[in-house]
C-alpha cells in the first residue's frame, strides 16, 4: 500500500539532499540569523501571509547596517513609485577621446542650433613644454549641476532642474537678461541673437528641433527661442524616445557613457567612482553631473 | 502769497533763449537715439556687440551708474531729513526728483537690455526668491514709490502755495493738491514727521535694497572671482554716495548759474568736500579689494586685474577711473587757489560723475572678458553706435524728464519755507 508522503516525510527527503541553510550560510561573512529569518519572511511573503512593505520595514535599517553602501534598494512605496527616481549622468573618457569635434557636429544638427550657439564644445589645448607635450581634448556640454548657479540667479524661474537631473529653459518665460550666461561657470549657455544658416544652408529655418519636447515649427525673426538663452539639454527630446543623446551616440571613440547616475549598477555609476574620475571646477560646490576620466 | 504767486507768474513766462535751445537740443538728442531703440527693438540685440561669452556690456554699466546715482542722492536727501543736516536743504528736494528721474533712466536702461523687452512683467509675476534679481526688481518697484511719496510730501507746501498762481505751475499744483489743503504748524509738524519715517525706511532700503543689492546682483556670481567678495556690495553703496554728491552739486551749480540766482557758496564748498570724503574711502575700499585679490592668487581674478589695469580697457581704469574721477578732483578741492572757486568746483563734480561711469564700465567688462573657463575664447567687447546712441537717447529722455519737472515742479527751496526750518 502507497503510503501517502506527509510534510515531514517532504522535510527528510529535504534533508537529505538540500544542504544545510545553517551550514552554508555560516561560511558567508554575513549574519546567518538575519539570512535564515529574511528566509523564513520571505516564504510568509510569498504565501501572502505578510505584505512587502512591512517586509521592507522589518529588514530595511539591519541590511543597511549588514551591507552599508551596497545595500540601495529603497522600500517600494504603496503607488509603486520608487523613491530615487532617474538622475541622468554623463562620463567622458578623455582617453579615448580623439578631438575629432563630431559631438559638436551631431550636436549642432540634432539641435539645429544657429550660428554662434553650440550646445556641447570640445576644447583642446597643448600642456607641458617640449618635449613633453601632450594634447588634451576637453568636451564640454552642459554640466546639469545638482545645485546649478544659473537656477540660482534666473529671475522668472525660466530655468529649472527636472526630476530626472536636466537642467531645462522654458523659452517662452525667459525674459532674456543673460544673467544666467553671467553666472554659468561652465559657459553652458548661449543667447539666441537670431542668426540663421538659412544663406548657406537653404531650409535650414524650415525645422526646429523639438527641444524639451516642444515643436515650435518654422525658425521665424524674433520667435522664441530667440531673443531667449539657450543650452544643452542631454537630448530630452530623445531620452523620451530611448535614444541617447547624439554627441554620446556619434563619438567615434565610445568616448561618451550615458545612464542613470542613482542606479549603482549602471556604467555611469561605476565609472564615476572610478580612481579616474573628475569633476571641473568641482571646487565651486556646482555639484556637476557630467564627469571625466583622466 | 499774492506776491510769490505773482513773481511765479513771472517766472513761467520767461522762457530764455539759452532755455530754448537746450530743450530743443535734448529733444533732437532723444528723437535720434529714439531711431536707434526702435532700431534696436525690431532687429533686436544683434545691433550690440554683446555675445555670448560677453553678454553685458554698456547698457548694464549705464544700469549700475544710475541706480547709484539715485541712491546717492536719496542718501543725500536722507542727511537732510532724517540727520537734520539743514544746511543742505537747498537740494532736499532736487535730491529726491533726481533720484526718482535716475531710477526712470536707469530701468530704461535695463529694458532696453533685455532680449525679449515685452516679457518685462514676467519679473513681478514669476517671482523667484533666491534670484538677487528678482528681489531687486521687486526693491525697485518700492523704492520708487517711496521716493515718489516722499517728494510729493517735501513740495506739498509749495504746492499749497503754488495753488493760486494763473499759470500751468499753478494748475499742476491745483491737480495735486486737494482744495483745502493748508499751511498750518499742525501740517508742518506732519509733513516732518511723515519726511523723517520714510527717511528712515528708505535708508535700508536704498542701502541695502536697491544699490548694496545691485552690488550684489554681481557679487554672488562664484564663476566670476573678481566680483565675488563681500566688500564688493559696500563699494556699491560708497561709490553711489560718490557720483550722487557730486551730481547734485554739479545740479545745483549750473541751476544758480543759469537762473543768475544767489550762490550758496558756504554749501557748495561744505557738500564737495563731503564729495572728496566719501572718494577717499571708496578709494580706500578698492585698495583693499585689490590688495586682496593679489594676495588672494586666484587666476581668474588676477588675469581679470591685469585686464583691467593693462589689457585694451586700461585707459579706462588708469584714464578714466583714477585720474579724471578721482586725482584731479582731490587736487581741485584741496588745492588753495581753487578750493574756493565755484567754476574748478563744479568741474570736481562732473569729473566724478564722469569718473564713476568709467567705474562702471570697469565692474562690468574685464570681468566678462577674462574666459568663464580657461581654454574658452577671451571677450572682445566695445558698443556699437547703435549702444552708444541708444544710451544719449535714454540720457536725453532723462534730462529732459528733469528739465520739465523741474520747470513745473516747486522743487527749489524757497527762501520763507527755509525760514521756518532755522538751520
Amino acid at each position: 500500500m502507497l503510503k501517502q508522503m506527509l510534510e515531514k516525510d517532504w522535510d527528510r527527503v529535504a534533508d537529505g539532499m538540500v544542504p544545510n541553510a545553517k551550514e552554508e550560510l555560516d561560511q558567508s561573512p554575513y549574519s546567518t540569523q538575519l539570512g535564515m529569518s529574511m528566509a523564513d519572511d520571505a516564504r510568509k511573503v510569498v504565501a501572502g501571509n505578510m505584505d512587502i512593505q512591512s517586509f521592507h520595514k522589518k529588514y530595511h535599517s539591519s541590511l543597511l547596517g549588514e551591507f552599508g553602501d551596497l545595500f540601495t534598494q529603497e522600500p517600494p512605496k504603496k503607488d509603486g513609485s520608487s523613491t530615487k527616481g532617474v538622475k541622468w549622468g554623463m562620463v567622458i573618457d578623455l582617453q579615448k577621446c580623439v578631438g575629432c569635434d563630431s559631438c559638436t557636429v551631431a550636436c549642432k544638427s540634432e539641435n539645429r542650433t544657429p550660428p554662434g550657439i553650440s550646445y556641447n564644445v570640445v576644447l583642446e589645448e597643448e600642456v607641458g613644454e617640449f618635449p613633453n607635450v601632450a594634447k588634451v581634448n576637453l568636451p564640454m556640454p552642459c554640466m546639469h549641476c545638482d545645485n546649478p548657479p544659473c537656477v540660482q540667479v534666473c529671475p522668472v524661474k525660466a530655468t529649472f532642474k527636472l526630476e530626472n537631473g536636466i537642467v531645462t529653459i522654458d523659452n517662452d518665460r525667459c525674459i532674456g537678461c543673460r544673467y544666467c550666461i553671467i553666472a554659468c561657470p561652465y559657459g553652458a549657455r548661449s543667447y539666441d541673437f537670431g542668426e540663421s544658416y538659412e544663406d548657406e544652408m537653404l531650409s535650414f529655418n524650415d525645422v526646429t528641433s523639438p527641444e524639451y519636447g516642444i515643436e515650435r515649427g518654422e525658425r521665424g525673426t524674433r520667435k522664441t527661442p530667440i531673443g531667449t538663452v539657450r543650452k544643452c539639454n542631454f537630448c530630452l527630446h530623445r531620452l523620451e524616445r530611448g535614444e541617447e543623446p547624439a554627441c554620446v551616440e556619434t563619438c567615434i571613440g565610445d568616448a561618451r557613457f550615458f545612464g542613470d547616475l542613482n542606479d549603482p549598477n549602471s556604467t555611469v555609476s561605476k565609472l564615476a567612482n572610478s580612481p579616474r574620475a573628475f569633476r571641473l571646477k568641482s571646487d565651486l560646490g556646482a555639484g556637476p553631473n557630467v564627469i571625466y576620466l583622466k | 502769497m499774492e506776491a510769490y504767486a505773482k513773481q511765479e507768474l513771472q517766472k513761467g513766462q520767461k522762457s530764455s533763449a539759452a532755455f530754448k535751445w537746450w530743450i530743443g537740443s535734448l529733444v533732437v538728442l532723444l528723437a535720434v537715439g529714439g531711431y536707434f531703440i526702435i532700431e534696436r527693438l525690431v532687429f533686436g540685440l544683434e545691433t550690440t556687440n554683446l555675445s555670448s561669452i560677453t553678454p553685458w556690456g554698456a547698457w548694464i554699466a549705464f544700469y549700475i551708474f544710475f541706480v547709484g546715482l539715485s541712491a546717492g542722492s536719496f542718501l543725500l536727501s536722507s542727511l537732510i531729513y532724517v540727520f537734520g543736516m539743514y544746511q543742505y536743504e537747498r537740494i532736499g528736494k532736487m535730491a529726491l526728483f533726481t533720484a526718482v528721474v535716475c531710477m526712470i533712466v536707469a530701468l530704461t536702461f535695463v529694458l532696453m537690455d533685455l532680449g525679449r523687452p515685452e516679457r518685462f512683467m514676467n519679473a513681478m509675476v514669476f517671482w523667484n526668491v533666491i534670484s538677487i534679481l528678482a528681489w531687486e526688481i521687486h526693491f525697485y518697484v518700492v523704492y520708487i514709490t517711496l521716493l515718489v511719496v516722499e517728494l510729493y510730501i517735501a513740495m506739498r507746501e509749495d504746492l499749497v502755495r503754488l495753488r493760486p498762481a494763473n499759470n500751468i505751475r499753478g494748475k499742476i499744483a491745483r491737480m495735486l493738491t486737494f482744495k483745502n489743503s493748508t499751511i498750518t504748524e499742525e501740517t508742518k509738524k506732519r509733513d516732518h514727521r511723515w519726511m523723517k519715517i520714510l527717511g528712515i525706511f528708505g535708508i535700508p532700503l536704498a542701502i541695502l535694497g536697491v544699490h548694496g543689492g545691485t552690488g550684489a546682483l554681481f557679487a554672488v556670481v562664484g564663476a566670476r572671482s573678481a566680483w565675488n567678495t563681500g566688500l564688493f556690495p559696500i563699494i556699491f553703496v560708497v561709490s553711489a554716495m560718490v557720483s550722487g554728491t557730486a551730481l547734485l552739486l554739479a545740479i545745483y551749480i549750473i541751476k544758480t548759474k543759469v537762473t543768475k540766482a544767489q550762490i550758496d557758496r558756504k554749501m557748495v564748498i561744505s557738500l564737495g568736500k563731503m564729495m572728496i570724503a566719501f572718494l577717499f574711502i571708496d578709494l580706500l575700499l578698492q585698495f583693499y579689494e585689490y590688495l586682496v585679490g593679489v594676495y588672494g592668487l586666484e587666476p581668474h581674478h588676477l588675469h581679470n586685474m591685469a585686464i583691467q589695469m593693462g589689457g585694451p580697457y586700461s585707459w579706462s581704469f588708469w584714464g578714466v577711473q583714477m585720474f579724471l574721477g578721482a586725482v584731479v578732483p582731490i587736487f581741485i578741492v584741496f588745492y588753495k587757489k581753487t578750493s574756493e572757486n565755484i567754476n574748478a568746483i563744479l568741474i570736481a563734480a562732473i569729473l566724478v560723475v564722469i569718473g564713476i561711469i568709467g567705474v562702471r564700465f570697469n565692474i562690468v567688462v574685464p570681468s566678462q572678458i577674462v574666459p568663464v573657463f580657461e581654454g574658452m575664447p577671451a571677450g572682445d567687447y566695445f558698443p556699437t553706435l547703435n549702444e552708444w546712441m541708444v544710451s544719449v537717447g535714454i540720457g536725453a529722455m532723462g534730462l529732459l524728464i528733469f528739465t520739465i519737472g523741474d520747470r513745473l515742479l516747486p522743487l527749489e527751496e524757497k527762501p520763507e519755507s527755509l525760514e521756518g526750518e532755522g538751520s
